[in-house]
């Protein structure tokens, strides 16, 4: 408890110095369970030593007065009884929280242990018994308390042998474990300490009382012995040394039992541990499993190669389909089906072809193996012949087909692999073995999977690449849209004249609607309106040029219908075959009170007269821009002089607000929207924007998706005069 | 969108069936830039179930416009609905296609 408090006091401590690792209440569990575990293990070495200790002095007691009375009894034998369990708990104990769980399958490391630290033990008791032997020859004195020192120490080695031995196997068994294995092995591990009571109250065990339930413990422990997954898992090499280890175990078994049996019931001992029921279930289970596990991997060894070959295959397997994660590039991949299927195959020559571009001809010899490329060229030429260069082809005895006898290769089987998906072609393997019949069902099913696996690892990673780029793209269209957007002016002059609102938003990053103005003079001022047919980049490029024309050209000042016949003819050379500019242009003059303007292709322009008290939308002709790309253009565009009122209002839009869709695939329409303008007029132009905008999302509903850019304008002419 | 080819003599009849957006524009151009299409001497397009002309679709025309003029094929469209003939007078183009209410209509300025 005192211990226990330690770790709660400095909570800071531990806090401080670990808590980037663990958060500091698990840390504590992990250090009390660690704790606990350190000390019951101590508490297990100290209860053993004590015990086997008081087990020796004991028994030497006993033997002095044997030697003295010549009476064969022990004095104490309950308390002898209790010492030897407590022994026996205590390491079974130690080595039971010692052994740790299964880590990979390293299963030599464990036969190791097993022999390193318990069969040692038991040619260290029999070299032991022999240096006994040799002094008691020798000096031909008859020690009896040396021979129960020397015999009580071999006890002592015996227990730790077995309580080694038993853990290491409890892991093997429990390899690949299901519920009903570690039930039954937990009621066998019960069983077996049980029948320490029958030691402990010093009951004969050979009795016949007991014979059928030592039957069925032996039956137990045979049903126990038949688990043995591991010894599936050893390669070739690997179960030769575990043979080895095996037969050392089975051999350090033989030495306990020949020593302990021996000396049963011997006159010159006071005490005999054959009489533990306990010791001989132990050793009976673990000689009967190191014998089981030496057998099966004895008559296992002609068949391991097989099981080696499929968990390689798999092994290949595994590594093809994760190479994407690895990022690892396609020719890696295609090495790594090359090797896994000579591999595979065991093929004695092989060839990789991979196609380069999308036409076959350009082929290029990745991957060669123990053919020339000489043989190469006269295969190819010969299947070229046959028309088969390119499919699933398998010739399991080549001698028999007369072109290839007469190539005279060394090879008897061939198998051709086309790498190929549904859409792709991305090359062809070549298999050729030295023997008939090379390739068997089996074989080529698993090549085949192999291809299979490539060409999915292949195209993944194509798509990866492929992402990756447009990842790249969207992040430079991401640029493109901030520099297209400060092409839109966000601020128009703001003047007593008149007062404007401006909304624009695009279906994607760029889009092709765009407006713009132009103070000509003091008075003068040219606001432009366009649409570039198209959406995305080209029309973005576009959209950039007009802008350009716009500015260019406005320098000069010129009528409206003077802009767009300069600026079809300058567009005609620059713009694609299939695009198209619709726009409109307007100067509004102050001191006229009055605008002129011109339509090219671009929708009708709104208008409320207040005058009229009338909405209407102004009806001109006028033709598209790089429509027709000649002089002719010149007559297919109008210009209107139109003279406002104060408080008259001017929407300017593009067609992807009238054509915007509702849900039920209806569009907005000009109906609409001149509706919505007889009901807003009166408000101030930003009110009506939002009163537009507000109508037409309600409209198309909540859709990210916006089919077309949208831009719209409105203009309200202002009653006030200028201050002059 | 469905483009469906109809040959009657040296005229040959072209229907639209749906929208022509940005996507479908692509199989009417592909239809237009058939060298076959030259050899007739009229071009007939029905758009009784044009519901939506984008302006993609309108470019697509636009671009051929010139080149059967070259070849004096005479390009009509009829049956129009109001919505599509809307998109076409609002570019100007009505001026510049021959655009006609139904198919007799087109038959007789074809045989002018």
């Amino acid at each position: 408890m005192a211990k226990e408090q330690k770790f709660f006091l400095p909570y800071h401590l531990i806090k401080s110095r670990a808590s980037h690792f663990l958060s500091p209440t698990k840390l504590s569990t992990v250090f009390r369970f660690m704790l606990y575990r350190t000390n019951a293990k101590s508490l297990f070495i100290t209860s053993a030593l004590i015990s086997w200790s008081l087990l020796l002095a004991n028994v030497l007691l006993a033997a002095e007065s044997m030697d003295r009375e010549n009476s064969n009894a022990l004095d104490l034998p309950f308390v002898n009884n209790l010492l030897i369990v407590v022994f026996i708990i205590s390491v079974f104990g130690f080595q039971r929280m010692s052994a740790e769980n299964l880590k990979g399958i390293d299963f030599i490391g464990y036969l190791w242990n097993i022999f390193a630290k318990g069969g040692i033990a038991a040619y260290l008791s029999i070299a032991l018994y022999m240096v006994y032997r040799m002094v008691t020859n020798y000096s031909s004195v008859q020690s009896p308390l040396l021979l129960h020192m020397v015999y009580q120490v071999n006890f002592g080695l015996l227990v730790l042998f077995l309580a080694k031995a038993f853990y290491v196997w409890r892991q093997l068994i429990l390899y690949h474990k299901n519920k009903f294995l570690q039930i039954a092995w937990d009621w066998y591990e019960i069983l077996l300490f049980a029948t320490l009571i029958l030691t402990l109250l010093n009951f004969n065990y050979s009795s016949l009382i007991f014979l059928p339930l030592l039957g069925l413990i032996g039956i137990y422990t045979l049903f126990l012995c038949t688990n043995l997954k591991w010894v599936a898992y050893l390669t070739f090499n690997k179960k030769g040394r575990s043979l080895i280890l095996l037969v050392a175990i089975l051999l350090a078994c033989y030495i306990f039992t020949d020593f302990f049996l021996g000396f049963a019931d011997s006159p010159l001992l006071v005490i005999d541990y054959s009489d533990v029921g306990f010791l001989l279930l132990t050793m009976f289970f673990v000689a009967l499993y190191t014998l089981a596990s030496f057998l099966v991997a004895l008559f296992s060894l002609p068949t391991s190669s097989v099981f080696e070959q499929k968990s390689e295959d798999l092994l290949n397997f595994q590594r093809l389909s994760q190479s994407i994660q690895q990022g690892q590039s396609e020719k890696q991949v295609y090495e790594m089906l090359f090797e896994s299927t000579v591999k595979a195959s065991d093929a004695s020559a092989a060839w990789l072809e991979i196609f380069k571009g999308e036409k076959k001809e350009e082929i290029e010899i990745f991957h060669q193996l123990t053919i020339e490329e000489e043989q190469i060229k006269r295969i190819r030429h010969l299947l070229l012949a046959y028309n088969i260069q390119h499919i699933d082809y398998i010739n399991n005895n080549l001698d028999r087909n007369p072109g290839f006898r007469d190539l005279t290769l060394p090879w008897k089987s061939l198998i051709i692999l086309p790498v190929k998906s549904k859409k792709h072609q991305f090359g062809v393997l070549y298999l050729l073995k030295d023997i008939e019949q090379g390739f068997d069902r089996e074989t080529v099913n698993v090549l085949r999977t192999f291809t299979n696996q490539t060409i999915l690892t292949i195209e993944n990673l194509r798509l990866v690449h492929e992402s990756l780029q447009n990842e790249r793209y969207k992040e430079e269209l991401k640029i493109a849209s901030v520099v297209q957007d400060s092409l839109i002016p966000k601020k128009f002059p703001s003047d007593s004249w008149f007062e404007i609102s401006t909304y624009a938003k695009a279906a994607k990053e760029v889009g092709g609607d765009f407006y713009d103005f132009l103070q000509l003079s003091e008075s003068r001022i040219a606001i432009i309106i366009g649409d570039v047919s198209g959406k995305g980049i080209s029309a973005a490029f576009h959209m950039a040029q007009m802008k350009g024309i716009f500015h260019g050209l406005m320098q000069q000042d010129m009528p409206p219908s003077e802009f767009m016949k300069q600026a079809n003819s300058a567009l005609s050379r620059c713009l694609e075959k299939t695009s198209f500019i619709t726009s409109a242009l307007y100067i509004i003059d102050y001191r006229m009170k009055g605008f002129m303007f011109a339509r090219a292709g671009h929708c009708h322009t709104l208008y409320y007269n207040s005058m009229m008290d009338d909405t209407f939308y102004f009806q001109t002709d006028g033709l598209g821009l790089g429509i027709i790309r000649d002089k002719s253009y010149n007559n297919h565009v109008r210009e209107m002089y139109y003279d406002y009122n104060p408080t008259d209002v001017m929407v300017i839009y593009t067609d992807g607000i009238v054509e915007a869709r509702s849900p039920t695939n209806e569009e907005y329409g000009e109906d609409r929207l001149r509706y919505m303008l007889t009901q807003t007029y009166h408000l101030e132009a930003e009110d009506i924007k939002y009163a537009i905008i507000n109508d037409l999302e309600d409209f198309t509903g909540t859709t990210d998706n916006l089919y077309d850019d949208q831009t719209l304008l409105v203009i309200k002419f202002k009653p006030t005069q200028p201050s002059e | 969108m469905k483009i469906t080819n109809q040959i009657k003599d040296t005229t040959i009849i072209i229907t639209l069936d749906g929208e022509l957006d940005a996507s479908s524009s692509v199989m009417l151009d592909e239809a237009l830039s058939d060298p076959e299409i030259m050899t007739y001497s009229k071009i007939l397009v029905d758009c009784k179930d044009l519901n939506y002309i984008s302006s993609a679709g309108l470019g697509v025309f636009i671009s051929h416009l010139q080149r059967f003029e070259d070849a004096q094929i005479k390009l009509i469209f009829y049956n129009m609905q109001d919505k599509v003939r809307n998109v076409f007078e609002i570019l100007g183009l009505d001026l510049l296609m021959t655009i006609v209410s139904d198919y007799e209509e087109a038959m007789t300025i074809a045989d002018e």
